[in-house]
Parts: C-alpha cells; structure tokens; sequence
C-alpha cells in the first residue's frame, strides 16, 4: 500500500483508514479512527459494531467481526474490528492501565513532576509509568480506603490540600471520576490482567494542509486493543510547526516535525510535515543521495539551493575533507580543469584527510590527556591516523577498540577505556564504558536507562545491566606514577543488578540472554554482535555521523540519538547510505566519495528562494556555513599568512592537527573550542565573545601579520591590484571582483608605509567572515 | 482556560502562606542583585593546611606548620593562615565536604557546577547561570575568570555564549585585559583604517550567503566593540587607577591583585569572577610547595573580605573559597599529599553567610567527615540560595528536561 508513505505521494490522495486491526472487548468499547481521503464515508458492513462519522469512532455492539468501509470517491479502504465480550456489568477502572493512564495525561509522573528520579516532595511514580508495581506502591501510601474522598490522590491534583502542582483536574471531571471508583473498589492493583505491549499511533507520518484527527492504539497481551488516543500524553517537538489540541494536530508554518506519544512505559512517534508553498524545481542527480533528497524537497516544495561554483567548491571540498584551504597553484590547477570527482578522489588519497579525521574521532573516542595519559593518548592518535590512511574497515577498527587489551604504551586502542576509569579507586567504571559504547557505535543513548528505564524507547534497566555483563571481567592495573596502564580480563566476575542485587547474564540490546560461563571474551561476542551488518544501528549511527560532520545536521538529529521516537528525517536516505557503508566493506572513504560527489554537498549556500531556513536546512537543500574548527583555522591562518604556529613541546611547523596534547592544550586552539574530550559533548558552532576579542585584538592574528619572513615579504615591490587578487586567491580561493579589488588598492594607497599596509590587508583579509567561514 | 488562570494565581498566593516555592526566592529583590568571588586554590588544598588542623595527630599527618587560634573560641586554622584565623568573624567554614572525583577535571567541573560530571552532557558552572539568568550589567562581562580559561569552568550546556571571558594576570607588568586593547604596535590610526576595511569585505560577504551564523558573528562583533570601548569597563578593568594602598593591601601577587580586580569588577556589575590561585597541586614535596603559596592567599582573602564590607558590598557578594579537593591525610614518601576528595573543607563570607562558623566535622586525621557531612550538591544548592537562583527551574538539554543542581539541600546553618 503506497499510500501514507509521504515521498511517494501526498497521503491525501488516497484513502486509508486506521487502525486496521481493532479487537474490541468489554461493554461499549470503542476506537478512535483515522481516515484520510476526500469526501469520506465510513460504514461497518455488519451490525456487530457501529462508526460514529461525526466523530469518527467505531464501538462495538454484540459479538462478531465487521468490516469498516471509507468510501472517497473512487477509493476505498477497509479495517477489520473484531467484538469480544459484550457483558454488561459495571466499569472497573483498573490501576494499570487507568489510574497510570489519569497519572500520565495530568503530567505526575513527568520528568519535571513526581516522575524525576528523586520524586517530589516525597512522592515519587516512575517515569511515564512503566513501572507498575512500584507506582501502586508508592500511591497505596495516598489513599484512604474509609473515606474515599479524602484520599490524598484526590485531593492534590484538585488542590483541596496544598500542591506544588497545582489544580490538575475538578471532582466533576471523568479522570476523577476515575480515581474515585477505583478507590471504591479497593485501590487494588489487580494484576493478571491484559498488559500493554506495543502501541500505535496513526496517522504515522502526515503531510498536513488542515486539522488532522490522531488515534492511538494499544496492543494488549490478550490480543485485545484499547483505545489509548485520550489516554497518551501527546506532545511535539516544534510549537511552530504543529500544535496539539485534543488529540487532533493543527499545522502551523512550513516546516518537519515529530509529534509523540507517551504512557504506560509506551512511546509512539509521528512525523508531520507542512509544505512551503509553490512549486518547486528538482534537484539534478549525481547519485543515490540526490534522488532521495531531491524527492524531499520536491514533497516539502523546496527548491534546492544552485550548484555551487568552482572556486567555492574547491575551497569548501578542501576545508571539509582534508581541513585546509588549497594552496594558490591547488586552486588554479582545478580551475583549470575542474574535475570535481577527480579531485574528490585526489583529496581522499592524501595523508592530510587521515590527519585531519582523525582529530573528529579523537573528539568522539575521546582521546585525552587526563590524569597523565598523554603517552596512551598519542599513541591512540597515531593507530586512528594510520587507520584512517589505509582505510581499514571501520568495523573491524571498531572490533579492536572493544577487544582490545593490553599494556597501553602497546595496545593503543585500550586507550578507549581511559575515560572509564576510576582514578581514586584505580578501577575500571564499567557504567560508564557502557552508554559511551552504545552511543558511539550503536546511536543510542542509554544513560537515563542506568538508573530508570528509558523514557522515550523501550530500552529497560535490564537492558543496560545486561550489556555492562559483557565488560564485567575487564580490569585494569596501573604501573607507578599511573602513566602506563595494563588492561586484562579476569576469568571470573559479574555485574549486579540494582534491584535485584543478582548477578546479570550478557544480554545484546534487544536479544536474549547469553550464557556467563562461554568460552570466550564476552567482548568479542558483542563487538560482532555490533559489527555484525544485521545490525540495525551500527552502520546508520555511523553513516548519520559523518553526515552531520558534512551537513551540521543528522538525517537523525541530535545525531547520536536513534530511537523510534526520534524518527530520521528522511529514512530512505538513511537506509540507503547505511547499506551503501555496509556494501562497501565499511570503507569511510566510500562514504565520503559518495556525499562528497553528490549534487546535495555541492549545493550553494545561498538560497533558492524565500523557504524557511528551518526547512532547507533540515532537507539539505542548501550548504550550511559553518565557523572553521579550532585546528582548521589556526592551520588556515598559518597557511595563508605563511607563517607557522609554535606550539608547546613541538617542532615549528607542526600543524595543529598534527599536535599531539601533552598536559596544557594550545591557548588559541582552547578559545576556538578545542574540547576536553572526557565526556561525550560537540565541540560548539557558535562564536563567543572571547574569540572575537581574540581576532580583534589578539596576538595570534597580529603576529602572524607581522613575522617578517612571511607571505608579505614578497609582496612588497608587487604593484597594488597584484597583491590584492593575490591574497584573495590565497585566502579565499578566488579573484576579488571589482568593488574589492577597488577597495583592497584603496586601503593600500592610503596607507603611508608599503610594509605597514600591506599587514593592514592581511589583517582584515584573516579577520573576515569569509575566512572564518566554510561557505 | 479562564478558571485555569485564576487557579495558577491562587497557588500563587497561597504559596506565601507557608509552601516554600522557588518564586519566593525570585520575589525577594535583594538577591536577584547578588554576586560573586570565587578564589579557587588549583589542584586542590589539603584541608590540613587551611580551615582544618590536626594538631595532635602524628606528624606526617598534621605537617610542620601548626595551628593558629582564629576569633572563634575553640577554632584553629592551619599556621599559615594567621591573617585569614584574625578575619573568621567574615565568613563560615565547612570541614564536612565530601565527594568521589579525583581527576582534576572532573572534580574542578563538579564543584565550579555542584553538580557531578556525567558522561554525556556537561553542568554549566556558577558563573555561567548568573551570565545567563542575570545578564551582563553596565557593558560587562557577566563571567570573568582571572587569569587564564580553565576548561572546568564552562557554560556547558547553556551554550558558549555564556563562556566567561578571560582577563590575563593583573599581577603582571603594564597589566592590560587580553585581548581588550590594541595589540603592540598597531596605531588606533591604522586600526580604525583596518576595521573600516574588514566592515566592507564583510558587507561583500553579506551578499554572497546567508546563514543565522553571520548574524551570529555581528552579534559578538557589536559585543566586543561594546567592551572595548565601554568606558566602564575600561575603568573596571584598570587596576592601576586603584592607589599604591589598596594594591599592597590585597599584596602584589596573583591571587592579591585577582582579588582586587574582581573586587572592581563585581562593583561595575560582573556578576561572577573566578581568581585561580595555583600550584596546590603537592604531589612532592608538599610543604615547600604550599609555603610559597599560602602567604600570598592569606595577605588576599582577608584584604578582599575588609574592602567589601568597607564597600557595603559584602552582604550582596558571595565569596567562596574552594579547590579541586582535598589531599591526602598522609603525606607520602614524596613528601607530598595527594589527591583527597572524601573530606575537605572550604569557606563562604558574605550574601547573608554568618561570620564564626564551622559546619561539620572531619574525623581524627582530617581524612573523612563524621558529622554534618556536606555534598558538592548540597553547596551548590547553598551557593545558588545565596546568589537567588531558583534550582528548581528545568532548562533543556540533549533533548531532555535538566536541572542545573540535583538533590542538593542548602546547608541552612550557613545563614542568619
């Protein structure tokens, strides 16, 4: 069924109806549907259920199965409901799923509420409600089974007692009216009955011109479905861009969003989208990348940005793939022929692309200095760029890090775990190996799930006490002086769980248990496990990566959160470059020749047209500009100035991406954000005072400018407009037009000392947006 | 909607008549003017050494310097400090600290945030959340850190924006702030002829692309032409118009002449400015080390806390004296104390701390608390109490609602 799948066509063309499976039990059950079409008429072809066309609601009435008809105009769509139990009796509000559903739409157990992992004010529920018995626990302790009424459940929320939160609902409302009557059968938890295992929401993506009704559905372990649309907390991700009102999305401007909805330990996620207006042209196709983007933007009515031209390809392609910009002769050799595929591939083979890669994976490995590890650091620097040169499949690069043991002046990639360790105890902190791992190789945060389950996927605390059991036995000794590390496995140990206190067997996320006693490194079965191409994260999660180091944004943004309720923005892509990488042998550098080479990279930064930036940005329907990364423009200021940097304990000449951290980063490379490197964070985008003042007025810049063995030294008997289209093709990888070629041999005349003006030209040249930017 | 409002405003009233809800602290206006000096002893001062003597422990925990009687009957400090002992009816101590970081970087961002480092996302620290609740005030820099950046005191996850900005060592020669002057030799001629320049390219650029970025820059380009030419802060910042008295007062150190220009600062309306005092971090030979170092801090702190009450300034700045951690009970085969973070202590004067007193109490060798102990949670929540910063307010970060203190309780006793 094509339809709903909003690249191929607007789901409004044609008709559907969810759900499509609906088991309905118990007196009056009903279902919230969903119908898309135009025109629509809903019928049930049997009397056993009835469909409410105003609303939109089927209820059951007796026994049987029916099936739902939406007729829109020559379109049809069908649903099957089933009706199960139609005995009469009365209505018992159950703790799971009614108490926790009253719980979850008023907002208690919210993070910012009583579902904080300290509670509030002593009344502490889990997050979203996934933890059933601990909630009804927690809530025994507020109720007053003599005098119903009185019962601090009720009268909190109705702010008859003081409240921190606030009046949540009135005596007169249908969730206390809930409360009530479960209060009056008992307060009891009633367990045995059906449990909630998987719930939906429909539509699941939208292209939204109007007002568009949500269902949701849950999936009960006695086959039966609830109608859960009134009982989620709904919300989006973008006020902007839609609003919720009573379980119905209302549009707002242009743009993407993701509306999702949560209760009883359940997450469900949907994408909408609201076009630009007007027609939009194609994009031109180099590869795969561009069809499926292109289909994006022509869905959203976007227009992608022109090609980009020459001279600011091969500044950009340079700056992005290898962390320079070309030298003058670089320039005008590709200008000459502009090959941009050859140059690519020229690019791709140089030493400088190892180099320069290799300090983003420091960022994400986490290569620091710390607690004296600055030998191990270098030499897990070196084992990346040698690598990253002959590049070595990057899942077996992977493989080696999470096997990896040994003496760490030897075995560089043990330098992994430095972070890990525990410097006070010497011991190696198996909690926090865990969600850096998931993280970096899988796209998975698990954090939250060390102390509760998570709130926004289905990972539990089992999960992540079941993936630590594959570290269990690592250990580590320190040598004097703690300098130099030995990483070993012990034959035996195990991790506890918090709850329990029971040891935990190695279970793979979303797998079974494995044996504690295999032969083998349990290591070893979980980096295969990673590795493995079967698995549905670690080729994306990597793709998603370098993507976002392209684009500044994730096809899944942030982009190490992959997560059903984090939804990609276009999936098709993201599939088809994970299985692209896969293919490749999980070669980087064939991701990187195919974004690299496609029409979507070498897109203009300027506009197409008046679309929302928002929106271009999130359809990579334009090059994003971006500030120069610390090392990239402290190279860049040296290259083009033609003056080197020195650092600290380094031979001059050395480039920043070359240096090595022993003990005290560069000062210039810490302003322009150079990070610590001992947590999983982005190096930031943005500029801060502190830099400015430093271009301004700082030493770095101003010397540079003024070494007299510089790229002014020859310049000095050049006639004026010479040495201004030099430094512009120096600095900027073009001829400057008129205007500042007008303006350059102005500044230069004025000046009153040849030397002095010069600088002042290079001054502002090195000080510019241009510069500072990649465009 | 309606009843809903009138709702929200009754909680609103009622929360006076006894609740104690976070906006009772915003309502109090005093506090939202309060400010801030943080002298940091870098890598970490032992406990021994400064606001916890062990007189009568062995000698290879209680060291060579002895102990010094301060104002408070009972109350010893460490030899070192005679001047700080004669000034403790200003400010308070706490012997009770305790935490479980004992990596510099870890630790350092734990207690400059109060609250611990996680994997994945990094606390902004007191300086960043007055930058950002408060703003800057009078063309200042709402976060100073004298001299150099430390990479612990971060705004993390509120965003580099709120980063503090760096001065350089105002104990140095022809002191000038970094990078807020011109450099050596360039004319304000050829530098206004420069600017004009840059300002055309860049109006050129403007017309090549577009990006929020661009907008972004000219927003801190205003910024720093602002600072630069702010004739308060220019006069904030020129320690040299304070006389030759007061600089000796404070001593012609880096920790001293720290102190003074945060003292100048606070007063032009800096909100937070951190004075690094390094070299604590004793690994050999502890006591020549911290010989060397502790004069200067306590020729500082006392002088800092007397110009500030001489200023009236004292009841509306916070001054806080914290490290690392704390080191080792023993000293080791070095001689030399390493690093300790499960007891030691540290000070606070001012913004309605009393003068006199000691919280908690560290066992026999100073090693760990045994009464009263006090989590680096629990003194943020103080700081922030303090300062009039509601903890309770959820920011967004990583996607995720987050709190800038976790489950930390003020420690009441500090206060009037």
């Amino acid at each position: 069924m094509k339809c709903g799948l909003w690249l191929l066509t607007a789901a409004a063309w044609c008709a559907t109806i969810e759900p499509q499976h609906i088991v309905l039990s118990g007196p009056g059950a009903s279902q919230q549907l969903v119908v898309t079409g135009s025109g629509c008429r809903v019928t049930s072809t049997s009397t056993t259920a009835a469909v409410d066309v105003g609303r939109m609601v089927v209820t059951g009435i007796a026994r049987g199965v029916a099936e739902l008809v939406a007729a829109c105009g020559t379109e049809t769509a069908r649903a099957r409901v089933e009706v199960r139990d139609q005995t009469a009796g009365q209505w018992e509000p159950r703790f799971s799923p009614d108490v926790i559903s009253v719980l979850t739409i008023k907002g208690c157990n919210g993070s910012g509420c009583h579902g904080s992992p300290a509670g509030q004010n002593g009344f502490k529920l889990s997050l979203f409600g996934y933890d059933v018995e601990a909630d009804h626990q927690m809530v025994s302790n507020r109720v007053n089974l003599a005098e119903p009424e009185k019962s601090l459940l009720l009268r909190k929320p109705t702010f008859e007692a003081p409240h921190g939160g606030g009046r949540l609902m009135s005596p007169d409302s249908e969730e206390y009216r809930t409360l009530l009557s479960w209060l009056k059968q008992g307060a009891k938890i009633s367990s045995g009955g059906a449990r909630l295992i998987q719930m939906d929401m429909y539509p699941r993506e939208a292209m939204l011109t109007g007002p568009q009704p949500i269902a949701v559905i849950g999936r009960m372990s006695d086959g039966t479905t609830r109608d859960m649309t009134r009982e989620v907390r709904l919300t989006t991700a973008d006020e902007n861009v839609a609003r919720i009102e009573a379980a119905v999305v209302k549009p707002g401007a242009p743009g993407m969003t993701t509306i999702l909805a949560r209760g009883m330990g359940q997450v469900a996620a949907m994408r909408v989208g609201i076009a630009a207006g007007g027609a939009a042209r194609p994009l031109p196709v180099n590869n795969f990348i561009d069809t499926l983007t292109g289909a994006r933007m022509q869905k959203m009515g976007v227009t992608p940005a022109a090609l980009t031209s020459d001279a600011e390809f091969v500044r950009r392609v340079f700056l992005d793939a290898i962390g320079r910009p070309p030298l003058p002769e670089e320039t005008r050799a590709f200008l000459a022929k502009p090959d941009r595929a050859a140059l690519i591939e020229s690019l791709l083979a140089r030493p400088e692309y190892a180099a320069f890669w290799t300090v983003k994976f420091e960022d994400w490995f986490r290569n620091n200095q710390l607690n004296s590890q600055g030998r191990a650091m270098g030499t897990f620097k070196e084992w990346i760029r040698d690598s990253l040169r002959q590049d070595l499949p990057y899942d077996q690069m992977v493989r080696d890090i999470l096997t990896s043991e040994g003496d760490s002046f030897l075995v560089p990639a043990t330098a992994f775990w430095a972070p890990a360790t525990d410097f006070m105890l010497k011991k190696f902190e198996v909690n926090r190996a865990v969600p850096t791992v998931t993280r970096l190789f899988l796209g998975v945060r698990l954090e939250c799930a060390e102390c509760h389950n998570h709130p926004l996927e289905n990972f539990t605390q089992d999960d992540f006490y079941g993936l630590s059991a594959f570290f269990a036995r690592m250990r580590v000794k320190h040598g004097i002086g703690e300098y130099r590390r030995t990483w070993y496995l012990e034959d035996e140990g195990e991790v506890a769980h918090p709850v329990t206190k029971k040891p935990v067997a190695p279970k793979l996320l979303g797998g079974a248990a494995q044996p504690f006693d295999g032969p083998d490194d349990r290591r070893r079965t979980l980096a295969e496990w990673i590795t493995n191409p079967a698995n549905p994260y670690f080729a994306r999660a990597t793709v998603n990566r370098i993507w976002h180091a392209y684009f500044q944004t994730g096809i899944v943004e942030p982009f190490d959160d992959l997560r059903m309720s984090n939804p990609p923005t276009n999936p098709e892509l993201l599939d088809a470059l994970a299985a692209h990488f896969v293919k490749s042998g999980y070669r980087l550098k064939a991701l990187h020749r195919v974004i690299l080479n496609s029409r979507t990279y070498q897109l203009s930064s300027r506009s197409a047209g008046t679309t929302a930036a928002e929106l271009e940005r999130m359809l990579f329907a334009r090059y994003q500009p971006r500030k120069l990364t610390a090392e990239v423009l402290l190279d860049s200021l040296s290259q083009v100035a033609g003056a080197a940097h020195t650092f600290m304990w380094h031979p001059k000449g050395t480039r920043a991406m070359d240096v090595y951290m022993p003990d005290q980063p560069d000062s210039f490379l810490v302003t322009f954000g150079f990070p610590r490197r001992d947590i999983l964070c982005e190096r930031a985008g943005a500029p801060t005072l502190s830099q400015t003042l430093h271009l301004m007025n700082g030493k770095t810049i101003q010397a540079k400018v003024e070494e007299k063995d510089n790229i002014l030294a020859s310049w000095e008997s050049l006639p004026d407009g010479e040495a201004v289209t030099a430094l512009y093709e120096r600095a900027f990888a073009r001829k400057p037009n008129e205007a500042e070629l007008g303006m350059g041999m102005e500044f230069l005349a004025k000046g009153s000392a040849r030397r002095k003006a010069l600088e002042g030209l290079l001054w502002a040249t090195l000080v510019s947006k241009e510069f500072q930017l990649n465009y | 909607m309606e009843s809903n409002r009138r709702d929200f405003l009754r909680v609103g009233s009622l929360a006076f008549g006894g609740l104690e809800l976070p906006s009772l602290l915003a309502a109090e206006p005093s506090r939202s003017e309060r400010s801030c000096i943080v002298i940091f002893q870098n890598g970490g001062a032992s406990q021994l050494d400064t606001f916890d003597p062990k007189p009568d422990a062995p000698h290879d925990v209680r060291g060579s310097f002895g102990s010094v009687a301060t104002t408070a009957p009972g109350i010893h400090f460490g030899g070192l400090l005679p001047r700080t002992a004669k000034a403790f009816s200003k400010f308070a101590v706490i012997r009770s600290m305790h935490s479980d970081e004992a990596i510099h970087e870890r630790a350092r961002q734990y207690i400059f945030s109060g609250t611990k480092p996680r994997n994945d996302l990094l606390h902004p620290s007191y300086g960043a959340v007055l930058s950002k609740e408060r703003g800057s005030k009078n063309g200042l820099p709402a976060f100073v850190v004298i001299p150099d950046k430390d990479l612990s005191a971060e705004a993390g996850f509120l965003g580099p924006a709120h980063d503090p900005f760096v001065t350089g060592d105002p104990n140095a020669k022809g002191f000038a702030v970094k990078d807020l002057t011109l450099p050596a030799g360039v004319s304000e001629e050829e530098s206004q002829a420069r600017r004009q320049l840059l300002a055309k390219m860049d109006a050129q650029f403007a017309k090549v692309t577009s990006s929020p970025l661009l907008s972004d820059m000219d927003e801190f380009s205003a910024k720093a032409m602002e600072l630069i030419a702010s004739p308060s802060a220019r006069k904030a910042f020129d320690i040299h118009a304070e006389p030759d008295k007061v600089r000796d007062a404070y001593g012609r150190t880096g920790v001293g002449q720290g102190c003074l220009l945060a003292r100048r600062l606070i007063e032009s309306g800096t909100r937070l400015a951190t004075v690094f005092h390094g070299g604590y971090d004793t690994h050999r030979e502890h006591e020549k080390g911290v010989k060397r170092l502790m004069p200067d801090f306590d020729q500082a702190f006392p002088a800092l806390l007397e110009d500030l009450e001489q200023r009236g300034l004292l009841a509306t700045t916070l001054v806080l004296v914290i490290g690392d951690f704390g080191r080792t009970p023993k000293l080791n085969f070095s001689g030399g104390r390493d690093h300790w973070p499960r007891g030691f202590s540290v000070a606070l004067a001012g913004a309605g701390v009393r003068g006199g007193v000691v919280i908690g109490k560290s066992d026999v060798h100073g090693g760990e608390p045994v009464e009263r102990p006090v989590t680096i949670e629990d003194l943020g929540a103080t700081v922030y109490h303090a300062l009039g910063i509601n903890i309770h307010k959820e920011y967004r970060a990583n996607g995720r609602p987050v709190r800038i203190n976790k489950d930390g309780a003020v420690v009441r006793e500090l206060f009037a």
